[in-house]
């Protein structure tokens, strides 16, 4: 696109850009669908951020089962379709980046101010969708936690983009009340025709967003699997369930297959020990429930193990008792996990022995896991070592 | 480009503006929180977004436009427009897939598709779909008449 750069090099000024496709006519228009992600996003982040929280503030739900697959697929795919969106939008504001200050006190303290938070911003919004898109691929080359940055940035995004939509209401309003086509900022007479309409870059942008979401939703919908070339997954794996933290990663190999492994199901100062075979010996329930991981993939198991509950009979524990769940594997944030007591009492909660027919593989948490319906993949603790009412 | 008119101040947008800057504000104490080394992380990180758009990813997108104008015919400038706007964001959002960086050996069903190749279909038929829409266009020049004269 044409632009026009003063040969003679210096900073440009907004005045040096000379597209008819930069102004409020287009940005508005991708700001609000940028917007609609950015809303979806950050609803379905927190529900996720709530999700992991041990005992969340407000109580969870347990069905439907599929409802954190679908939050966090939205979540993940609201993000990556806002990555064209953010960039089109971004060129067509760059030339304000090049914006003189004003001079009248007032007036100067007030670009100042818009400044700042459109800096605030852009910032927070670059971050987000690239660490988020990072996370998907567990791409993790900084030091700071990623979970809690990225809900404490979320707040800063979506608080910054509060603000700028109070700032520009005036002017997405009258975009909306204008064709696309007819100018609602004076342009200079002489600039020259575009090579491409604003409606053309409008349609080529909500392609653009489209064709992002079919590359990668594969690893979150099954029927799209073929056609996400860029998906992180393929969606294969043992059972056909793919794995995010391998034994070897858990440094769980050898403890995990040990013969003298034994499950403590304990409460209070009742306890019992059980082993797999004794496990395998008690009423098997089987459970069709998703694996859907903050990472944004996910797949349907078909799962076969003891009742949570059931196990939890054995040391007469009472209904409505929440659980601690401590995985053999020696370290990790995700160690011991709370399953509250909702979910401890789920009939489709299961210690999971067996999945698609087959013992649990290694790598999928033998000699048992748990599977509870409506969590994140996290909190569906592997290699379980021990039960503990509290 | 000129200014559009300020617009009045309602009590609504009063309110949504503040809103924002309560909600930036715990963003930014969750932050705090996380320690003085996460924070300055953080900033690290929050700073280089905006300079890798600002300072290279606009300039370059920039000198792309330049070197399209100087050298495509005039007619191919839309359609390459298109092109751009297709390929280039869906192959920046694929830059940790097509590194691989998070690849692990102990994990086979992690990042487990080719890539590359994937990336290559994708850009030969977003440029297959482009050429057939210029095509299409070219044989119904009066539908598009206020496309190419705004």
């Amino acid at each position: 696109m044409t632009t026009g750069l003063p040969t003679r090099p210096r900073i440009p000024r907004e005045e040096d850009f000379r597209s008819r496709l930069r102004g409020p006519e287009v940005t508005s228009r991708i700001g609000v669908w940028l917007g609609v992600c950015f809303a979806v996003a950050f609803l379905t982040g927190v529900y996720s951020h709530l999700s992991q929280q041990p005992d969340p503030v407000i109580p969870l739900p347990t069905h439907p089962v599929w409802l954190y697959r679908l939050t966090q697929g939205l979540h993940v795919t609201a993000g990556t379709a806002a990555v064209p969106l953010l960039l089109v939008k971004l060129w067509s504001v760059f030339p304000k980046l090049f914006a003189r200050p004003p001079k009248e006190l007032r007036e100067l303290a007030l670009h100042g101010a818009e400044r700042v938070s459109i800096g605030v911003l852009m910032a927070a919004a670059i971050f987000q969708l690239v660490t988020g898109l990072m996370n998907t691929a567990q791409w993790y080359p900084w030091t700071f936690s990623f979970r809690a940055t990225h809900d404490a940035v979320a707040w800063v995004a979506i608080g910054a983009l509060a603000v700028h939509i109070a700032v520009k209401l005036p002017v997405v309003r009258q975009a909306f009340a204008h064709d696309v086509d007819d100018d609602i900022v004076e342009r200079p007479a002489d600039l020259p025709a575009s090579a491409l309409g604003r409606r053309s870059l409008l349609r080529t942008t909500w392609v653009a967003a489209g064709v992002a979401v079919l590359a990668t939703a594969g690893a979150t919908v099954p029927w799209l699997r073929k056609v996400s070339v860029l998906a992180v997954r393929s969606g294969d794996g043992p059972g056909g369930v793919p794995i995010n933290k391998s034994a070897a990663a858990a440094r769980v190999t050898g403890l995990a297959d040990a013969a003298d492994y034994r499950l403590v199901v304990a409460h209070g100062d009742r306890e019992t020990s059980l082993s797999r075979a004794d496990l395998e010996a008690m009423p098997q329930t089987t459970a069709e429930l998703p694996i859907a991981c903050v990472e944004g993939w996910s797949a349907q198991g078909s799962w076969t193990g003891v009742r949570i509950r059931e196990l939890l009979d054995l040391v007469d524990a009472p209904h409505g008792s929440a659980v601690l769940v401590t995985s053999l594997q020696p370290s990790g944030p995700f160690r011991v996990t709370r399953l509250p007591a909702a979910f401890a009492d789920d009939a489709s909660s299961l210690l999971a022995l067996a999945l698609a027919g087959e013992p649990l593989s290694l790598d999928h948490g033998y000699p048992a896991r748990v599977i509870a319906p409506n969590r994140p993949g996290v909190l569906q603790t592997k290699w379980v070592a021990r039960l503990e009412v509290v | 480009m000129g200014r559009v008119g300020a617009g009045r101040v309602s009590a609504g947008r009063v309110v949504l503006g503040a809103l924002g800057v309560a909600g930036a504000a715990y963003g930014g104490w969750l932050l705090v929180q996380r320690g003085f080394a996460d924070l300055v992380a953080t900033a690290v990180w929050l700073g280089a977004g905006v300079v890798g758009h600002d300072g290279l990813l606009a300039p370059l997108t920039l000198l792309a436009g330049l070197l399209a104008a100087r050298l495509l015919p005039r007619g191919w400038l839309g359609p390459a427009a298109r092109f751009g706007v297709l390929v280039g964001p869906v192959t920046l959002l694929a830059v940790p897939v097509l590194g691989r960086f998070g690849a692990r050996a102990d994990n086979a069903t992690l990042l487990d598709r080719a890539y590359w190749p994937g990336w290559a279909l994708l850009v030969g038929l977003c440029l297959v779909g482009v050429a057939v829409g210029a095509w299409l266009e070219g044989r119904s020049g009066v539908a598009t008449r206020r496309d190419d004269v705004p």
